[in-house]
């Protein structure tokens, strides 16, 4: 079992010689040192271990393992870097292979096309930075307009290598911020120099990070952070007697970030956070407890966990696909997300809520499968070391995030990984967790039955139609901005448009909220109308595509017909312009009672006699408002 | 660390270097395996180990194992602390 293994069994294996060949052992007993309180010491032991075994014979005997060539070089002595790179690559089953150029040769190294570095190609360069190379510059006695003026030019040196090796370069370039230690602000005795030089470093350090925007290979890690965690910056011993101007720890904690970079750069970003509930989203057992009695929100206890699930939103809220799988009595689980006033995560939150009694890998394995993922690409968070031990023994591949007794410290414990680092955001990233979400849940459940009729009855679709209100002309607005699949007429109506016909009595704009089982879909649908006389006309009909397939449209359609005769009108007559999207819906009136009427070549019309309505769909609970509020 | 025995069990998890005892006398660039950045890393490692701080330049100058043993070893790190 993985949980078992230590450092002494990589100690062996080391004795023996055996580290290449088992390689992917070696993978599993870091990933799991990694886990670890004092993790970071022993990374960089298994990495000064893995720093005797060169990475082509690892990737001889293991093909299959992703090989990542990083190119280092940099202002100063790096060779505390090498050994926590080696093992964090290993622990996301990656192979490093680093190469390191002579020292202090970062200029020659970017700049020159033909240099050993530039000719390797590698997947990566890390040009480290650190605060000496702009002191080395200052003359004696310095002042702050001195750092200035060094730190200026330092940076635009770096800007224009940047420029030049991600023009000619295929890999990414990693940089770094400088950090600002006392041993140099302590030099200046008066406040407002020191805060002077604050303000000049920090301004080269931004440029340093504007970077980033300005080429799309270039990555900068901000050091500030990882310094802020308590990493010391130097050792004056180190830096003046070798040069090493960063410290260990800090080069360990700045390889873990490359590490996920890494995982990226091979197309193995984690895509799914899986929560266990009691004990880790809220305080106290759910069954037990009951859901008044669970611990969020309020006490001290209750804080924590709510800024926890603050976290997991906020993740959620970038692409992240949040899922629960816990030990839980279903319908409790449901009642507490639904429920309970503080909670932060809702059910509409989660792609899935898993809550059942069978052993978690299996959980995991069916969520995986639900969602069409890998199992692989799941980070999975559990105060219980027995489940977590058994997802590590039974699903490998799954990072385990272990949090215990100390709901203080759940975010740190998921934040210490960059398990969801991203190069860039996409739209696609902040709408995929709906997408998911819906999917993988109607497909779950749709699974169940023999029929769809049998499915949609048991879905339980709510469709609330009504007058549109002041606050909803927004969203009504953009369905008809948005929608091109179920878009009758194509008519695109903007905000003050549809305010305008909010107040018009004459005009009939109604909003279709729809909600099942799986939560609440929100506002999906929009039909617009106007009477002219005794006759109502439909202008538009408008449905998300989240929501097709389940007769949400022939629900609000009754509604419609039914308003109309119930107001004295002799006729409803409707319009359908067929665009290169929406022909999915040419015979939606036809379908639905009306008789064709005309055709002038763009629109096709059509006319509802209200002799005879058919009834809404029977698994459709029908709410109805009929008064504007 | 209280033997040179345990020193080098420390060189060989810490480091993986196949050392023994017979090494501690031989200069380091003869070691299997060695090189200079282990000097660096064995600073870390010591200062981690025994919980004090250790003479750098005297590490870094050392011109072999059994110097490195000597200036990390208890009595030493005694003297060194006073």
């Amino acid at each position: 079992m993985v949980a078992d293994f230590t450092a002494g069994t990589l100690l062996e294996l080391a004795a023996a010689g055996r580290l290449a060949a088992e390689y992917p052992l070696v993978c599993r007993i870091v990933a799991a040192l990694a886990q670890q309180e004092q993790a970071q010491g022993e990374l960089v032991r298994a990495g000064r271990l893995l720093e005797r075994v060169d990475p082509a014979e690892i990737q001889r005997l293991h093909p299959d393992l992703p090989g990542v060539s990083v190119g280092i070089t940099g202002h100063g002595t790096l060779s505390g870097l090498t050994p926590p790179l080696r093992a964090e690559f290993a622990r996301h089953g990656l192979v490093a292979r680093p190469m390191v150029t002579g020292f202090d040769g970062y200029v020659r190294e970017l700049g020159d096309p033909d240099s050993e570095l530039s000719a390797a190609r590698p997947d990566l360069v890390l040009c480290v930075l650190d605060p000496a190379m702009v002191f080395d510059e200052v003359p004696l006695p310095w002042t702050p307009e001195d750092v200035e003026r060094a730190a200026t030019a330092k940076v635009a040196l770096i800007e224009r290598l940047a420029e030049r090796y991600t023009g000619t370069g295929r890999g990414t370039l990693v940089l770094n911020t400088m950090p600002l230690t006392r041993r140099h602000t302590a030099q200046l005795v008066d406040w407002r120099s020191r805060a002077r030089l604050g303000a000049v470093w920090r301004q080269a350090n931004a440029r340093l990070l504007a970077l980033a925007e300005q080429h799309p290979s270039v990555v900068v890690v901000d050091l500030d952070p990882l310094v802020a965690e308590g990493v010391p910056v130097g050792d004056d011993r180190l830096g003046t007697y070798a040069k090493a101007h960063l410290t260990d720890d800090l080069l360990a904690a700045y390889a873990r970030e490359i590490g996920h970079l890494a995982r990226n750069l091979v197309g193995r970003t984690k895509k799914c956070l899986v929560l266990d509930l009691d004990d880790t989203l809220w305080g106290g057992v759910l069954g037990d407890d009951g859901v008044d009695g669970i611990e969020l929100g309020g006490g001290y206890r209750g804080e924590a966990f709510l800024a926890f699930q603050r976290v997991a939103k906020q993740l959620g809220s970038q692409g992240v696909l949040l899922a629960a799988v816990s030990k839980n009595d279903p319908d409790l689980v449901e009642r507490a997300l639904r429920d309970h006033p503080a909670m932060a995560l809702r059910d509409a939150d989660f792609v899935q809520v898993v809550a059942n009694w069978r052993p978690k890998h299996e959980n995991l394995a069916g969520l995986a499968d639900r969602l069409g993922l890998a199992v692989d690409s799941f980070v999975f968070v559990d105060d219980s070391p027995y489940e977590r031990g058994l997802v590590r023994r039974e699903l490998p591949g799954v990072a385990v995030v272990d949090v215990d007794g100390e709901p203080a410290l759940h975010a740190a414990r998921l934040l210490r990984d960059g398990w969801f680092d991203q190069r860039e955001l996409t739209g696609e990233d902040r709408v995929r967790p709906a997408r998911y979400r819906e999917e993988a849940a109607r497909k779950g459940f749709l699974d169940r039955f023999d029929s769809v009729q049998d499915y949609l009855r048991e879905l339980d679709v709510r469709v609330r139609v009504g007058p549109a209100t002041e606050p909803e002309a927004a969203r009504v607005s953009q369905l008809t901005l948005r929608t091109n699949q179920f878009n009758l007429t194509g008519r695109r109506l903007q905000p003050q448009d549809v305010r305008r016909l909010l107040h018009d009595p004459d005009a009939l704009v109604l909003a279709v909220h729809v909600a099942d089982r799986f939560g609440d879909s929100g506002l999906v649908g929009a039909v617009l109308a106007r009477w002219r006389g005794d006759l109502l006309h439909i202008d538009n009909f408008l449905l998300s595509c989240r929501v097709f397939s389940r007769s949400v449209e022939e629900a609000c359609l009754n509604w419609v017909l039914r308003h109309a005769r119930d107001r004295g009108a002799a006729a409803v007559l409707a319009g359908y312009r067929p665009s290169s999207r929406n022909g999915l819906v040419r015979d939606f009136y036809p379908r639905n009672g009306f008789v064709p009427e005309g055709d002038d070549g763009t629109m096709l019309t059509f006319r509802h006699p209200l002799t005879e309505i058919a009834p809404p769909p029977a698994h459709i609970r029908l709410v109805e408002v009929h008064e504007a509020p | 660390m209280n033997s040179a025995v345990e020193f080098v069990a420390l060189l060989r998890a810490e480091l993986g270097l196949p050392l023994t005892e017979d090494d501690l006398e031989r200069a380091l660039h003869e070691l299997p395996g060695w090189e200079s950045v282990h000097l660096l890393w064995l600073v870390t490692i010591l200062e981690q180990h025994t919980g004090r701080r250790i003479n750098v330049v005297d590490l870094l100058e050392a011109p072999n194992l059994r110097h490195v043993y000597d200036l990390a070893a208890d009595e030493q790190g005694v003297r060194d602390a006073r």
